[in-house]
């Protein structure tokens, strides 16, 4: 069980909502999407990889097979799923101060939310609203999202540079590569492993791989 | 409103960087403690002489404070409040970082390689309980100060023994202290340089309580949306007080007058490979477009000669201009034009690069990447991240070409949480960029380089010069730790129930 693979850290938090509010929710969600602008403090934090808010109606919840007995829920639940650099530890204060209106507009109508400052009270909410990850796959472990945009930047850049790029005199072609150099200046990082999330985290992954080595 | 400390209970090297009050010379000490009681007496000695935060020659309150000679101040290791025989219900409630100790959290910190504390001197593998630092204003004033402990010892009948083991001038390695100086230029004039050259120690964190802060918090305080600075709350750098996320940090332990007024100290002791650092310089200087010392300001952030931020001064022109206008400026115009700056007008970092020491320690708006107001304030990403800065250079480089001799920085971070500030600014932005978007990139300078798999930086340009960026590659390890540890420091009530055994958490 980690919450942590590769460099990023997923978390799935469930908190249950009024059934008859979710509709502001969904309302304010809409607002949203239609409105990216509203977002901005979200998409800016380049620390967030991914992050998705879903209602699930009290009456929504899936079952495996009609033979199990259906839930009789009290409230709706609003399910949030994100993955992002580090942990909720780590960068609950970064999540916290950018974007602190947004989190209580999205949590508002949620059973008991604390709101996001003071601190400690929404940090505990969260934790423990949260459903650990049991599996958790990652298909670029050395990658962050703000690698993987870069390099497909400079991947689509590289291709069509080298097709445009045939018949140039050597002048052009060094203006036209300095000036390619300049496009994607920002877009260089390194990409080497991540730095160790928790000292625990770390523990668990050197056990892991030390037991692997035996079993080969 | 103004906040009022107390400041006759807070100890004085929190509050004053006793380097810019001509305290020239410092010595650091360690010691064990091989008695409970013994132990504490020796505590409750050098009590009645560790220096408070009340300002010289000022009144403050009912107390005048007189400059002295020499300072002392006091700090303790986990272990070192276990061997007092502190309650544990107390020493429960520090945090998992300071329980734990740096050489522990070396994973962290990217101490590794050269940095490895197997590699540290050998006094940080001795049982390190009780830190204690003398500031004097002379060699003299240190030594005489450093007598008067060591017969504290002798009267506690050696309840704690001063420990050996600090790496020295001629490489010996069984010293009983640590000594570090400012460094003299060729005048013998005292200067804020350290080994590399570089002008040290400008922009400290400025917190609610301190002296004349609404100037002092230019560009040190946190930004505001309509590009004003304010003091940080007090909370960061002080336990008691309220912090910056509105509540009293966590980090406090029990009862309250322990932790009141105290805070956590990072003691590090960083060696400068001053050969490598010149040999490095000189080679990519080559390539470089620019002159070697708008190079090294790359590196920094700051012009070596006197630490004017580059962003105010891109290039050797407008340095010319800057120096002009400095050298033309009062005492509190130098000051600002040294601290109040921001990134807001190079987002593309063409002036400071994003992997400079300035911008990464502190970036103060500039993780907003220029999206307007997509924060709630600027420096939201950064005004939980913030440390004050105490320390002075040691040794000497006697041979410029060389990595081998005696000559560092002994380091100090004062933070309310160790983990919150002052390991995430080591971890997450010297030794790693993704907030920065730069993906594994190290800081040039403190970076923990890997001589296997050497990194490189990007020095950014603007794109409307048609100028490419440059590339520094093949950086080498040019700071190694050489030792360190944390710290409890309390404030002078709570050193004072420390020795008198009457901490009681009940």
């Amino acid at each position: 069980m980690s919450n942590i693979a590769g460099k990023a850290y997923a978390m799935n938090v469930i908190t249950p909502i009024r059934w008859y509010m979710t509709w502001i929710n969904r309302l304010i969600f809409k607002i949203a999407l239609k409105n990216p602008e509203t977002l901005k403090g979200l998409i800016t934090l380049s620390l967030i990889h991914y992050a998705r808010w879903v209602i699930v109606p009290r009456s929504g919840f899936p079952r495996l097979d009609p033979s199990q007995p259906k839930e009789d829920l009290q409230y709706s639940y609003m399910l949030f799923f994100s993955n992002f650099n580090g942990s909720w530890d780590q960068y609950v204060d970064s999540f916290t101060f950018a974007i602190p209106a947004g989190l209580d507009l999205f949590w508002k109508w949620n059973i008991r939310y604390p709101k996001s400052v003071p601190l400690t009270p929404f940090h505990k909410y969260i934790r423990h609203n949260q459903i650990d990850t049991l599996h958790y796959y990652n298909a670029y472990p050395m990658a962050s999202s703000n690698d993987i945009k870069s390099a497909q930047k400079i991947k689509k850049a590289l291709i069509d540079f080298n097709t445009t790029s045939v018949n140039k005199t050597p002048d052009d072609f060094l203006k036209d590569y300095n000036k390619l150099l300049i496009d994607l200046q920002h877009h260089f990082g390194d990409m080497k492993p991540t730095p160790i999330v928790s000292l625990s985290a770390d523990a668990v992954k050197k056990r892991y791989l030390q037991s692997h080595l035996n079993s080969n | 409103m103004t906040y009022k400390l107390d400041l006759t209970d807070i100890q004085g090297n929190i509050i004053k960087a006793y380097g810019s009050y001509n305290y020239q010379k410092a010595r650091y000490l360690l010691f064990r403690v091989n008695d409970g009681d013994k132990g504490r007496q020796f505590v409750g000695a050098i009590a009645t002489k560790v220096t408070s935060a009340v300002p010289w020659g000022k009144l403050e309150g009912n107390a005048v404070a007189g400059k002295p000679q020499a300072t002392t101040n006091i700090a303790f290791t986990y272990m070192g409040l276990q061997a007092l025989e502190l309650p544990d219900a107390s020493l429960r409630g520090f945090p998992e970082d300071f329980m734990m100790g740096m050489a522990e959290r070396k994973e962290i910190l990217g101490d590794d390689g050269p940095s490895d504390p197997k590699f540290w001197d050998r006094i940080w593998k001795e049982d390190v309980h009780i830190w204690i630092s003398i500031n004097g204003q002379s060699i003299e004033a240190v030594e005489e100060r450093y007598d008067w402990i060591l017969q504290q010892i002798d009267a506690c009948k050696n309840g704690v023994t001063l420990l050996m083991g600090h790496r020295g001038e001629t490489g010996e390695d069984n010293l009983p202290y640590q000594d570090a100086s400012v460094l003299y230029d060729n005048n013998g004039a005292p200067s804020p340089k350290e080994h590399f050259g570089y002008t040290d120690g400008i922009g400290d964190a400025v917190f609610e309580g301190q002296t004349n802060v609404a100037a002092r918090a230019l560009g040190r305080g946190k930004l505001t949306r309509d590009g004003n600075w304010e003091p940080l709350a007090t909370g960061e750098f002080l336990l008691g007080h309220v912090d910056e996320a509105m509540e009293y940090p966590r980090t406090a332990p029990t009862p309250a007058l322990l932790a009141h007024n105290g805070t956590y100290m990072v003691y590090r002791k960083l060696h400068e490979n001053v050969g490598t650092f010149n040999r490095f310089l000189d080679e990519q200087s080559k390539t470089f477009s620019g002159s070697k010392e708008l190079l090294a300001a790359k590196f920094s952030g700051r012009w070596r000669d006197n630490g004017a931020p580059i962003v105010n001064a891109p290039d050797d022109t407008s340095k010319a201009e800057w120096d002009k206008r400095f050298a033309a400026a009062d005492f509190a115009g130098k000051k600002r034009m040294l601290s109040d700056f921001t990134y807001n007008e190079d987002m593309h970092g063409a002036k400071c690069p994003f992997s400079a020491h300035l911008r990464r320690i502190n970036p103060r708006g500039s993780l907003e990447f220029g999206v307007r107001d997509a924060y709630e304030t600027p420096g939201a990403l950064v005004n939980r991240r913030r440390i004050i800065r105490r320390g002075l250079p040691y040794g000497t480089v006697k041979d410029a070409t060389r990595d081998d001799g005696n000559h560092g920085i002994i380091f100090m971070a004062l933070n309310a949480d160790i983990q919150r500030q002052f390991e995430f600014i080591q971890q997450q932005w010297i030794n790693y960029a993704n907030d920065f978007k730069e993906g594994n990139d190290k800081e040039v300078l403190l970076g923990n380089h890997d001589a296997d798999s050497p990194g490189k930086v990007v020095i950014h340009t603007d794109p409307d010069s048609g100028k490419p960026p440059h590339f520094v590659t093949n950086i080498p390890r040019l700071v190694e730790t050489r030792g360190g540890g944390y710290f409890f420091i309390p404030s002078i009530t709570a050193v004072k129930l420390i020795a008198a055994g009457l901490i009681d958490p009940t």
